[in-house]
């Protein structure tokens, strides 16, 4: 981890998920990082988001990469409400068909290790 | 905006690869051939023999991002007046650069990469920079560790943004394994079928095993020389008639550039300096070769640099055709998909074979332009060749 990726794993670690948010603009900014992109600014502080966003594409992977993933598996893309895009995984039930716009929610969940993960559930 | 002063600079004066058939069979039956270095080594020889120049003309040496540099220009015996590192793209504009510059006038670039007798990894824990790179926090914590993967999810959000087909994907790989069968130094020569295509395993849904480049040991090099000194020290200079570049670097981490534009401003900047700077537009293109470590880059380009409109790739790979026999000949000689992985370089010497007219079987008649694409993580750049 970097200098500037802690208070995002703690947020999750504490099931309060929150992003990097410009003083200068109010821009989110993830993934984290020294200066805001929009506006310069090195002002920032961490904002708890929603956890609402729609999927943007998503994939299936048949192949074994890691240990905790076994194929098959999914990775989705989330455009949260709040503007970022974020790289998870669907949990629950799958839609049927195409995948991309579908609404979706945070949920949270813990790894074989201990470690907590923010997924995304499809929002009822 | 000043425009760039490159055209016709420099030309290409020499090519060269290794074995890449004996390379692959030896690699597979567990033999080491070479290291890097070594491949970039023997792809030196075959160039600087193709030139039939001296290697004490050299004055520039620019080696590939798997091989030191100083390591290389040891191992090849060369001192030189201008050196530098780089992709295969950026390394031919660096040095019509440092031509332009007057830094040096006869410029070798080398490549070689043991990635297959080496054990790169191309997904999992220490694929894509590993721990080094933000994805490994942002993206990896998730399954996602491979350039696959984000093909992946580009192909999924072009089938919905502009109607591309997954069946008409498979149209590339089987156009181009189409040349890969007139051409003796591809490493997969057995012609297929869109049904072998529709029948080869998922690797990463919507992508398969067809849909991804192959992963191979070799080289290669190519000698690059100001325009003066290219007509004296060769019967057959192919020259560099300009180059466009656009990089797409906001949000790249969280694959904006990627999923929400699918590069298209990039490819479309790029192109058009490109065209601009070379006075002749995509209808005036005979052979098109496009970076394909995946298939999809390649409707992705047709339609980003101007060859039809957007959401008509599958159409113009279905009725035109970019395999043997079609309008659009592209990849001629199999491309990453089924000559050999190497990483944009092998691209660059098909153009100038083509260009020479030495293509045998796979040769385009009366080849005058040709047009190498890249448009890796959203950097475009766009390079055409001439006679
Ligand atoms: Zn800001």
């Amino acid at each position: 981890m970097g200098l500037y990726d802690g208070p995002f794993w703690r947020s999750v670690s504490e099931r309060r998920l929150s992003l990097q948010c410009c003083r200068g603009c109010g821009a989110f900014r993830y993934p984290p990082g020294p200066i805001c992109p929009e506006c310069l600014s090195e002002d920032s502080d961490w904002q708890p988001v929603s956890g609402k966003g729609e999927i943007l594409s998503w994939v299936v992977f048949h192949r074994h990469y890691l240990p905790a993933y076994k194929p098959p598996y999914n990775v989705i893309a989330v455009r949260l409400d709040e503007g970022p895009l974020f790289m998870s995984n669907l949990e629950g039930v799958a839609p049927e068909g195409d995948w991309i716009g579908r609404r979706v929610e945070l949920v949270y969940a813990t790894m074989p290790d201990g470690f907590v993960l923010p997924r995304f559930v499809l929002a009822n | 905006m000043v425009k760039p002063r490159h055209r016709r600079t420099a030309a290409i004066i020499g090519v060269g690869h290794t074995d890449w058939v004996g390379d692959w069979v030896r690699t597979r039956a567990g033999e080491k051939p070479a290291d890097s270095v070594g491949y970039a080594a023997r792809a030196f020889r075959n160039a600087l023999h193709d030139a039939g120049i001296a290697r004490d003309q050299i004055d520039g040496l620019i080696v590939g991002p798997t091989t030191p540099y100083e390591r290389m220009g040891e191992l090849l015996g060369l001192n030189v007046r201008w050196g530098g590192q780089a992709d295969a793209v950026q390394s031919v504009t660096q040095a019509c650069m440092a031509i332009e510059a007057g830094f040096a006038e006869v410029i070798v670039l080398v490549y070689g990469n043991n990635q297959r007798s080496g054990g790169t990894q191309y997904g999992g824990p220490n694929a894509m920079g590993g721990g080094a790179y933000l994805s490994y926090v942002y993206h990896a914590p998730w399954g996602l560790t491979s350039q696959g993967g984000l093909y992946a999810l580009m192909m999924r959000r072009y089938q919905s943004e502009r109607g591309f087909a997954e069946r008409d994907l498979g149209e590339v790989a089987v156009a181009q394994r189409g040349w890969a069968s007139l051409n003796p130094d591809a490493i997969m020569r057995k012609p297929i079928t869109i049904e072998d295509y529709v029948a080869s395993p998922y690797v990463c849904e919507p992508l398969r095993m067809l849909d991804y480049c192959l992963i191979n040991d070799g080289g290669v090099a190519l000698v690059i020389a100001e325009a003066g000194r290219a007509r004296t020290l060769s019967q057959r200079p192919v020259f560099i008639e300009a180059i466009g570049r656009s990089d797409l670097n906001r949000n790249a981490t969280s694959l904006a550039p990627r999923l929400l534009d699918l590069y298209l401003p990039a490819q479309q900047e790029a192109a058009s300096a490109s065209f601009e700077g070379a006075g002749i537009g995509p209808q005036d293109i005979d052979v098109v070769q496009i970076y394909d470590s995946f298939s999809v880059h390649v409707p992705l380009a047709l339609e980003g640099y101007g060859y039809c409109a957007l959401g008509e790739a599958g159409r113009l790979l279905r009725e035109k055709g970019i395999g043997p026999g079609g309008q659009l000949p592209t990849n001629t000689a199999g491309g990453h998909l089924s000559e050999s992985y190497m990483q944009g370089w092998s691209h660059q010497i098909e153009a100038v074979r083509q260009l020479r007219g030495e293509c045998g079987p796979r040769q385009v008649p009366d080849c005058r332009f040709v047009h190498y694409s890249s448009d890796v993580a959203g950097k475009a750049m766009s390079i055409i060749y001439g006679r």
